[in-house]
C-alpha cells in the first residue's frame, strides 16, 4: 500500500480539485468521498487536507465561504474557480502522460 | 459529547494569536471533526472510540497553525509604523511648544507674551489632534457574518480601540494640564494657588473614565 499512499499524497491537489468539479463541498465530506472511493483503504490526514485547501486558495484555484446551516455549527465550503478547472485538466493530462511513461518503463521486454 | 473534540482542537491552538485565519481554521476543524464523530457513532462505534478515531485522523497541524499566525501579523507592520511616527511627532510638538513662548518672552517686545502663548497653544492643539487622529484611524475589525466568533472578535477589537483612545486622551490631557500650570504660574506668579490645576486634572480624567465605562455599559 505504500506506493499507493505515496502516489495519492503526491496528487492531493488534483484529487481535491476533482472532488470540487462535481460541486461545492466541505472538508469532511471531501475526505469521506476519498475514503469511500478507495474502499476504506485510504483517507487523508486532516492536516494534509487543510494545507492543500490553503495552498489552492492562495493560488486562486478554489475559494471558500461559510455555509448558512440553520442548526448546529456552520461549515466552510469550498468552490472551484475557472483557474482551478484549468489547473485540474492540466494536472490530469500530466498524470496520464506520466502514467503511460511509467507503465512503459516497468514493462519487461518480450522477445 | 463533542466537548472532547473541541477541547482537543483548542489545545492544539493554545498559545496561538487569535487571528482571523487561525480562528477560522479552528472552527473548520472542529466542525469537520464533529461530522466525522457523528458518522462513526452512526456506524456503531462507542463515543470513546469515535472521539479517538476522529482525533487520530487530524495528523500534524503544527506547521499549518504556525503559518496562520505569520500571515496575519505581516500586513499590520506598515500600520504600526505609521502609528509610531504620528505619536513621535506629537510628542516632539509638545516638547517644542514652549520654545516660541520662551524665545518671544525673552525678547521683551510688547505683547510678545500673548503671541507666544497663542503659538504654544497652537502647537499643543496640533499635537493633541495628531494623537486623537492616530487612535481613530487604527483599522477596526468589522463583522463579516453573524457567528459568535465574529462577534467576539469585533468586541475584542472594539475594547482595544477604546483603550487606545482613552490612553491618547489621557496623555493629551496631562500634557495640557502641565502646560497650563506653567502658563498660569508664570503669568500670575501665584504658585501657591496654581497647583490646584492638577487636582482638577485628576477629576477630569475620572469623568472621562466614567464616560467610557457608561458607553460600554
Amino acid at each position: 500500500m505504500s506506493i499507493a499512499s505515496d502516489l495519492i499524497r503526491g496528487h492531493t491537489d488534483t484529487i481535491i480539485l476533482a472532488r470540487l468539479m462535481g460541486g461545492d463541498n466541505y472538508g469532511y465530506e471531501i475526505n469521506k468521498s476519498i475514503q469511500q472511493k478507495t474502499g476504506g483503504k485510504y483517507e487523508l490526514k486532516e492536516a494534509t487536507l487543510y494545507t492543500a485547501f490553503r495552498r489552492l486558495e492562495q493560488a486562486g484555484c478554489i475559494s471558500s465561504y461559510w455555509g448558512d446551516e440553520q442548526t448546529g455549527a456552520r461549515r466552510r465550503y469550498y468552490t472551484i474557480t475557472d483557474l482551478g478547472r484549468e489547473t485540474y485538466s492540466g494536472l490530469v493530462e500530466e498524470w496520464q502522460a506520466a502514467r503511460e511513461m511509467i507503465e512503459e518503463l516497468m514493462r519487461t521486454e518480450e522477445t | 459529547m463533542d466537548q472532547r473534540l473541541r477541547k482537543h482542537v483548542e489545545g492544539l491552538f493554545e498559545g496561538t494569536a487569535p487571528t482571523k485565519k487561525a480562528v477560522e481554521l479552528k472552527e473548520e476543524m472542529i466542525q469537520n471533526l464533529e461530522d466525522k464523530y457523528k458518522d462513526l457513532i452512526a456506524e456503531g462505534k462507542s463515543p470513546e472510540a469515535a472521539a479517538n478515531i476522529a482525533i487520530a485522523g487530524i495528523g500534524d497541524v503544527s506547521a499549518l497553525i504556525e503559518e496562520m499566525e505569520k500571515g496575519a501579523t505581516m500586513p499590520n507592520e506598515a500600520g504600526r509604523h505609521k502609528s509610531a511616527m504620528l505619536t513621535a511627532v506629537a510628542v516632539a510638538m509638545y516638547i517644542v511648544s514652549f520654545l516660541p513662548w520662551i524665545i518671544l518672552d525673552s525678547l521683551r517686545i510688547r505683547n510678545s507674551g500673548t503671541l507666544g502663548f497663542v503659538i504654544t497653544l497652537l502647537f499643543v492643539a496640533g499635537a493633541t489632534g495628531l494623537l486623537i487622529y492616530n487612535s481613530m484611524t487604527k483599522p477596526k475589525y468589522y463583522k463579516e457574518d453573524d457567528t459568535m466568533v465574529e462577534e467576539f472578535r469585533e468586541w475584542q477589537s472594539d475594547t482595544h480601540d477604546q483603550r487606545q483612545m482613552r490612553r491618547a486622551i489621557s496623555s493629551a490631557l496631562w500634557t495640557v494640564i502641565v502646560a497650563l500650570f506653567f502658563i498660569l504660574s508664570f503669568s500670575t506668579r501665584m504658585w501657591h494657588v496654581t497647583w490646584i490645576i492638577f487636582i482638577i486634572g485628576g477629576a477630569i480624567e475620572a469623568f472621562i473614565n466614567i464616560f467610557f465605562l457608561s458607553r460600554k455599559k
